[in-house]
């Protein structure tokens, strides 16, 4: 009992997490004005539902509060009160704290009762006179007088009695003052009465020719299969049966009536006689009352919901005159309240012709079997590449079949392996909602007015690489309401609205998820940055540092705002901390800033961490994976294209463009420097927007998909070394960390010893 | 055999969590034959190809809501006979007052233990 329960509770928090979505989802656009009764109802739902399931568990610390935002919910959906402003931050509010109750009830922890009363006191102040708890008014259920239902359960006895209980509790229905007005049927009248039964049948007459039994046929066998088709009543009749002494042994005298009650039509029942047709005498009879053409499908127009001609459920206003005419006992608070309910349910009952059900389209699955399956894929696409070599090595792989055979093997590894990737994706706005709450509890906690823009909510992205982002993207938001954004008067004396902007953004480009986090504040002051780098140690003096330059500082490890505390900043976290998790993620990050336009960070990641194209290289001996992605292109080195610059380095001239030349050999110390770069070949390769470097290879081996196998756990960070790989022949490569080969390598091209042989190795 | 074994019971509701829990405590009673759907429409249909003798549907539900799918049921002279119980947040009057209208036969409010939910079915339709 246990067992089933504690999954149905898992279940629960997990419905939670969509109900909670849907929730903030729905506050979000009531707040903007969208004045659907719909979207006030779908918040209630979600309140409401969340309250009800918590109720099943005891979880009374979480019905208690939702209980409260479910009356505030009420009492807007109902119109009674609209709220302004100012109670739509409080409905934000109470969904934060309602989310935080879910969670803590999963884990098992604590909310701080402070904010959960806080927010409390600010629905209850919200309510004001509504605020009487509609539960006064509640019916008792004990003063409900249940209805029996007449049962028609043809086992028991006969065809059509009634169960034995249904009978006694049949209701006093004169004691119903309701049901006796109304001309039509009465509904609960005849429920009562009729005992039509719910489902179709049939009367099968059966009688088995001798030829039956000599041809080897059981009776039996097909009575029991009869019987699986539905609830059967079956008499033998053996009134022709002779006495014992006349009895033939090969004569059949037996005949069978079977009354069958099922939902299969008589062509089902007649193929269970199939093999037997001819060696019977069969009669198949339809039973009037048992089978209502309901069950015919091309009879829709008699079910009122799913019929579009006709004025949707009319019947509705009835129910409102019959309920506040007869009754003489309500007080007057129940009339509006059933009228309130009525004018929103003409168009849900609309609806529910043209929306058809959500649920169901969604299969839950551990996290645990997509990662095995993932990590399976990962396998197929190493063993589909050495098969693949292992099929040139061998002299067959000019076979035409064999050729053919392979390459559909591989298009088929490729579907495979995006179909996967594909389940992992998920849409980054349950990520761009907590960020929501984020800016709310930022801009509330430094008195900013502040307004949250998103786009590209739909933008679908690894799960892992969502949960890493959260953390580097929270920080970022907070940095860009707290540092960012100007204070409100601040803002005013420039001349913008005093209201700041912090957007957020998600959108996919050329492969790479792009994530940008931007504020219209001061943008960037840099005579401060570059003051506390200097400060800090991080330069010295006499640097002369391009804008972009002095923003990047930003990023450098121990370069921290600390120095003007707020109530924000001063949790041990810097920028650089954000860019190493982005790293992690196989991401990069950068920045821009204009001063007073504002200031954006853009993230750019790998749509998957698990596979990535490469460009399979050789430099040294050494087998490396270049990703594609951050190959432009390939050049060949000639004596007219490269160019000597400086004391330490060497440029390519590409067009009109210098692009600094990295030998990889050198960079990884894997070798020296070769004595000439003349006819070698290089990799246009371009990590970042605005960092790009040849990097000089000895040769191109090919192009291929390969499956990331991560150093981090074992190796720790290695620069240079983004992760490992697999390739076909079952060698292990390294996979290159182009943006961090760049930016090691020119940092110390002018210095050391390395760098020197190699300007030397050139000259 | 009881009529528990033979009994086929169709629960309507929104949140799989409470599907969970009701087909899970009607499990418990030996209910062998229980049908659960997530909402009013999903629930005519699957009444259409498979009727029910009772049907526990909870009340809100996006779409049709538990009382448009009891008006629907009853508005149907092949529907009108099924049992219904209304499963409620709040046992409102005005919903429950309405639900009476309809023909409702009985209804629960949330929460309930296993116990009140039996109790609620054998109300209804006799001891399961």
């Amino acid at each position: 009992m246990s067992d089933p329960m504690a999954e149905i509770k898992a279940s629960f928090f997990l419905e939670c997490e969509e109900l909670l979505e849907q929730l903030q989802d729905g506050l979000n656009r009531f707040e903007e004005g969208d004045d659907d009764p719909e979207t006030v109802n779908e918040v209630f739902r979600a309140v409401h539902s969340i309250k009800g399931g918590a109720g099943a568990f005891g979880l009374t610390a979480l019905v208690d509060f939702a209980h409260i935002f479910e009356t505030s919910m009420d009492v807007v959906r109902s119109g009674e009160k609209s709220p302004e402003a100012d109670d739509h931050k409080t409905f934000l509010v109470a969904s934060d704290i309602l989310c935080d109750l879910v969670a803590a009830s999963r884990d098992e922890t604590d909310v701080s009762p402070d904010r959960v009363e806080e927010s409390v006191a600010a629905l209850k102040a919200f309510l004001g006179e509504n605020g009487t708890d509609p539960e006064e008014d509640e019916v008792d259920p004990a003063d409900f007088q249940p209805m029996g239902v007449s049962m028609t359960l043809p086992d028991v006895g006969g065809a059509t009695t009634g169960s034995p209980g249904a009978t006694q509790i049949l209701p006093d229905l004169s004691a119903l003052p309701e049901t006796a007005p109304e001309p039509q049927e009465d509904p609960g009248n005849t429920s009562a009465q009729n005992a039509v039964p719910g489902t179709p049948g049939f009367s099968i007459h059966f009688r088995p020719d001798p030829s039956l039994f000599t041809s080897g046929n059981e009776p039996l066998h097909l009575l029991k299969i009869l019987s699986e088709l539905g609830e059967t009543t079956i008499n033998c009749h053996c009134d022709e049966l002779p006495p014992i002494e006349q009895l033939d042994g090969e004569e059949s005298y037996l005949s069978w009536t079977i009354d069958i009650r099922t939902t299969h039509s008589e062509q089902e029942i007649r193929e269970v006689f199939d093999f037997v047709e001819d060696l019977c005498e069969l009669r198949i009879e339809t039973q009037e009352i048992a089978t209502p053409d309901v069950f015919a499908p091309e009879e829709p127009a008699s079910q009122p919901p799913s019929s579009d001609t006709e004025p949707p459920t009319p019947p509705i206003p009835e129910v409102e005159t019959t309920v506040s005419k007869p009754d003489p006992q309500p007080s007057v608070t129940t009339a509006p309240s059933v009228s309130a309910a009525v004018p929103s349910q003409p168009s849900k009952a609309k609806e529910t012709t043209a929306k058809p059900a959500k649920t169901g389209g969604t299969v839950r699955v551990e996290l645990d079997r997509i990662d095995r399956l993932v990590n399976l894929v990962g396998e197929l696409v190493i063993n589909q590449a050495m098969l693949s070599q292992s099929v040139v090595e061998a002299g067959i792989g000019s076979d035409q079949n064999v050729a053919a055979g392979l390459d559909e093997f591989m298009q088929l590894t490729r579907d495979i392996q995006d179909s996967v990737m594909a389940i992992r994706a998920q849409p980054v706005k349950s990520l761009f909602q907590r960020m929501g709450r984020i800016v709310r509890e930022a801009s509330s906690a430094v008195g900013k007015d502040v307004r949250f823009v998103t786009s590209g909510e739909a933008t679908e992205v690894d799960k892992t690489v969502i949960e890493r982002l959260a953390d580097p993207l929270t920080h970022m938001i907070r940095n860009a309401v707290d540092h960012g954004l100007e204070k409100n008067e601040e803002r005013k004396n420039k001349g913008k609205t005093s209201q700041g902007t912090v957007k957020l953004s998600a959108s996919h480009k050329s492969g790479r998820v792009l994530i940008e986090v931007s504020d219209d504040g001061g943008g960037i002051n840099r005579q401060v940055v570059l003051r506390k780098a200097i400060e800090k140690g991080l330069i010295s003096e006499g640097n002369q540092l391009t804008d972009s330059e002095i923003d990047n500082l930003l990023f450098l490890p121990g370069f921290s705002t600390a120095a003007e505390i707020s109530n924000l900043s001063g949790r041990g976290v810097g920028m650089d901390v954000v860019r190493n998790s982005i790293t992690a993620l196989g991401g990069r990050i950068s920045i821009t800033s204009e001063t007073d336009k504002g200031t954006k960070f853009s993230i750019s990641l790998p749509l998957t961490l698990a596979v990535q194209d490469g460009m399979v290289i050789e430099v040294a001996h050494q087998t490396l994976v270049v990703p594609l992605n951050n190959i432009i292109e390939t050049i060949t080195l000639t004596a007219d294209n490269l160019r000597e610059m400086g004391p330490a380095t060497t440029v390519v001239q590409l067009r009109d463009d210098f692009v600094p030349l990295l030998d990889l050999a050198v960079e990884l110390g894997f070798a020296p420097p070769r004595s000439s770069y003349d006819d070698c070949v290089a990799l246009l390769i371009s990590p970042e927007e605005d960092s790009m470097a040849a990097v000089v290879i000895d040769k191109i081996i090919e192009q291929r998909q390969v499956v990331i196998k991560g150093l981090q756990d074992s190796y720790g960070a290695i620069s240079g070394i983004a992760a490992a790989t697999i390739l076909g022949d079952g060698q292990i490569a390294l996979i290159l960390d182009a943006g961090d080969v760049i930016s090691n390598a020119s940092g110390r091209t002018r210095n050391t010893v390395e760098t020197l042989q190699l300007t030397g190795a050139i000259a | 055999m009881s009529l528990r074994e033979q009994i086929r019971i169709m629960v309507v509701d929104d949140m799989s969590t409470s599907r969970g829990l009701i087909t899970q405590a009607l499990d418990e009673f030996g209910v062998r034959d229980v049908t659960a759907v997530s909402d009013g429409t999903s629930a005519l249909e699957a009444f259409q190809k498979y009727p029910v003798h009772l049907i526990i549907s909870d009340y809100n539900m996006p779409n049709m809501d538990g009382l448009h799918l009891l008006h629907a049921l009853r508005s149907n002279e092949h529907t009108r006979n099924v049992g219904f119980i209304l499963i409620t947040g709040r046992a409102d009057r005005a919903v429950i007052d309405s639900g009476k209208q309809l023909g409702m036969n009985n209804f629960l409010k949330k929460p309930f233990t296993p116990q009140e939910l039996k109790s609620s079915i054998e109300a209804v339709v006799g001891r399961l």
